[in-house]
């Protein structure tokens, strides 16, 4: 097995009364780009801190390519990081600015010159090598960020929020161009964001976190279709739950009483007993309304449908199930408000929860 | 109604104007002119600028004074700029109670703390003098280098000098490659201001100076005490040339670092002038 680009063992971080991170174990492999995300305040940016040195653990260890980082200042770990604020020096170009590291490293002038003059062309600022940072735009002041912390060749790159200040367009883009860059130079990305959407478009797996907690770790399909946990559910993508028992079944496929619709196959996470109260997943686009009452059971009344271009999304209202939500392609027409339909999902596009005894 | 198209808004300015140029404009014209009474144009000369450059008290007076105005332009920026980097990561309230005496130093009348500071020397037995002078004009000055430097601390990213760090410069160097340099602007500019209010200072000089030199300024108030001749015009032209090439370079300094932060423009509400 290879030595894990970023180890956190045991890691925790207090502030005071406060518990940032609890107890949180983390591998993320050499080359992957991994992301963390979780709402503001779950700790993500901490963990980021603490990998980059600027917070040190409470308890645990941090280890970058197996070497232990504990009591590692930030200047002497193999680590860079794309802050949020972009922190470019205001007082510097972007040549001396992309440079910083290099200087600091005491390299040569004529190596100087060279490296930075291929960090420049990876992130596509040719021409640009005298601009001050405020003469850049948004983008552009992103991407000298970017080079700049690329230059060190740094084991890790570590990227806090780095899309968060550019517009929707901008930022799309952008993703596309870092999960070019990334594969490129080959260096293990780490990625925080808060935006599940950007993570799932350019991470080979994400980590979610909620309130000091590591909730779940997978690809985005495992995280998106198979959450751990009802935060995780809810938090990448919205979800439409049945509470539910499980009456049998065994390694991973149960068949489960959902309240108000009767005896459905469901996939889960292996072992559960019998019994164990659960909540059924369905995501939206997994959930089809048709205008025909069908035989099996499940109908809803239309309360009203968005167009969104892509998809179109239809929020019913059903007896006993409360609110739920069905999303379509957007081409055909649009069920009428009021409208009586009919709902039906694949048995492997349910996924079950299990919510233990009593909790809701 | 429209003030600026009143009919006695454009005279009445230009005659405030008149009033405020005409003495400067009287002081230039009549620094070149051979009339010693200066009741009329008599031709053209520039023997009292040479009287002037002769003049031992002048001479003297300008050595102290420059003296005086790089001692307390340091010891100022000293204070300013240990002030501004405590100031980033002082608590609110702390902060509250540092710009408070900052202000304080710059709304008090000058007189006011240089009779205290008279009054404080004499009891400690710290004899009056230059030293005295120094910490008089860097008791104020140093108001006014704070705010300067402040303003461009402010707009500066707390995360860049963690960004240095993890470029791999240590926290000294970070310091000086980062923080320090990225303050020049607003530093020098601060330092340019103190130095020309620290040069053209009466008040506090006279309070604090003792049995020792008197700077220029007291040295020009002590020669029109008795008589005024064309030499003081001269005298006066100088100091007016050289005062407002400093304040420039101050302006256009503090300009420069405007532009480089963020909120680089907090600090340019406040008068550059006292």
């Amino acid at each position: 097995m290879t030595t894990p680009a970023v180890d956190l063992a045991g890691v925790e971080k207090r502030f005071g009364d406060l518990v940032a991170v609890r107890h949180l174990d983390l591998e993320i492999e050499p080359g992957e780009f991994f992301s963390i995300i979780g709402p503001s305040g779950c700790g993500k940016t901490t963990t980021l801190r603490m990998v980059a040195g600027f917070e040190d653990p409470t308890a645990g260890r941090v280890s970058v390519s197996g070497r232990d980082m504990t009591g590692v200042r930030p200047y002497r770990r193999p680590v860079n990081t794309v802050f949020q604020s972009y922190a470019l020096f205001p007082h510097l170009d972007v040549f001396e600015n992309v440079a910083f590291g290099l200087r600091e490293a005491r390299v040569g002038k004529a190596e100087v010159r060279a490296r930075v003059a291929e960090a420049i062309s990876l992130v596509q600022l040719e021409g640009r090598e005298q601009s001050r940072p405020r003469k850049l735009s948004g983008g552009q002041q992103q991407r000298v960020a970017l080079a700049r912390a690329l230059i060190n060749r740094p084991d890790v790159l570590l990227l806090d929020e780095p899309l968060g200040a550019l517009d929707l367009k901008l930022r799309t883009e952008m993703q596309t161009q870092l999960k070019d860059l990334q594969r490129t130079v080959g260096v293990t990305f780490c990625y925080v964001t808060h935006d599940q959407g950007e993570a799932f478009s350019m991470s080979d797996r994400v980590a979610v976190m909620n309130l000091g907690l590591l909730e779940q770790v997978g690809t985005p399909e495992d995280v998106y279709h198979r959450p751990a946990s009802l935060f995780v559910a809810d938090f990448v993508g919205k979800a439409n739950r049945f509470q539910g028992r499980i009456e049998e079944g065994s390694s991973g496929v149960y068949t489960v009483d959902i309240a108000g619709i009767g005896s459905r196959r469901v996939s889960g996470p292996g072992g559960l007993p019998s019994g164990t109260e659960v909540v059924v997943v369905v995501r939206p686009e997994n959930l089809r309304a048709a205008p025909t009452e069908t035989r099996n059971g499940l109908t809803a009344t239309v309360v009203d449908a968005s167009f969104q271009g892509a998809v179109r999304t239809v929020r019913l209202q059903a007896a006993g199930l409360g609110e739920l939500t069905a999303a379509a392609g957007g081409a055909g027409q649009a069920p009428a408000p009021g409208s009586a339909v009919s709902l039906t999902w694949d048995d492997d596009h349910a996924w079950l929860i299990s919510t233990g005894d009593g909790t809701p | 109604m429209n003030i600026r198209r009143h009919p006695v808004a454009a005279p009445l300015s230009f005659l405030i104007l008149l009033f405020m140029w005409v003495p400067l404009i009287v002081v230039g014209v009549n620094s070149f002119n051979t009339q010693t009474i200066m009741a009329g144009w008599g031709g053209f000369t520039t023997h009292w600028y040479s009287l002037a450059w002769h003049n031992q008290d002048v001479r003297t007076g300008l050595k102290t004074t420059l003296i005086i105005a790089v001692a307390s332009s340091v010891l100022s920026l000293f204070v300013a700029v240990t002030g501004a980097l405590w100031w980033r990561r002082a608590s609110p309230k702390a902060r509250a109670v540092y710009d408070g005496l900052i202000f304080a130093r710059i709304i008090l009348p000058e007189v006011v703390f240089a009779t205290a500071l008279f009054f404080l020397f004499l009891k400690i037995h710290f004899s009056l003098g230059l030293t005295a002078i120094v910490i008089g004009h860097t008791v104020w000055n140093s108001a006014y280098a704070a705010i300067i430097v402040q303003a461009r601390m402010a707009s500066l990213d707390p995360a860049l000098e963690e960004a240095a760090a993890d470029l791999g410069a240590t926290p000294w160097r970070a310091f000086r490659r980062v923080t320090l340099s990225a303050l020049m602007p607003a530093i020098i500019a601060a330092g340019l201001l103190a130095f020309t209010f620290s040069f053209d200072d009466v008040v506090t000089s006279v309070f604090l100076q003792g049995a020792s030199n008197s700077p220029l300024p007291v040295v020009i108030l002590g020669m029109i005490r008795f008589r005024i001749t064309p030499e003081i015009n001269a005298i006066g032209l100088l100091v007016m040339l050289f005062t407002v090439t400093i304040m420039s370079m101050a302006v256009i300094f503090y300009a420069t670092a405007g532009s480089l932060g963020r909120a680089g423009r907090r600090g340019s509400m406040l008068d550059m002038y006292r």
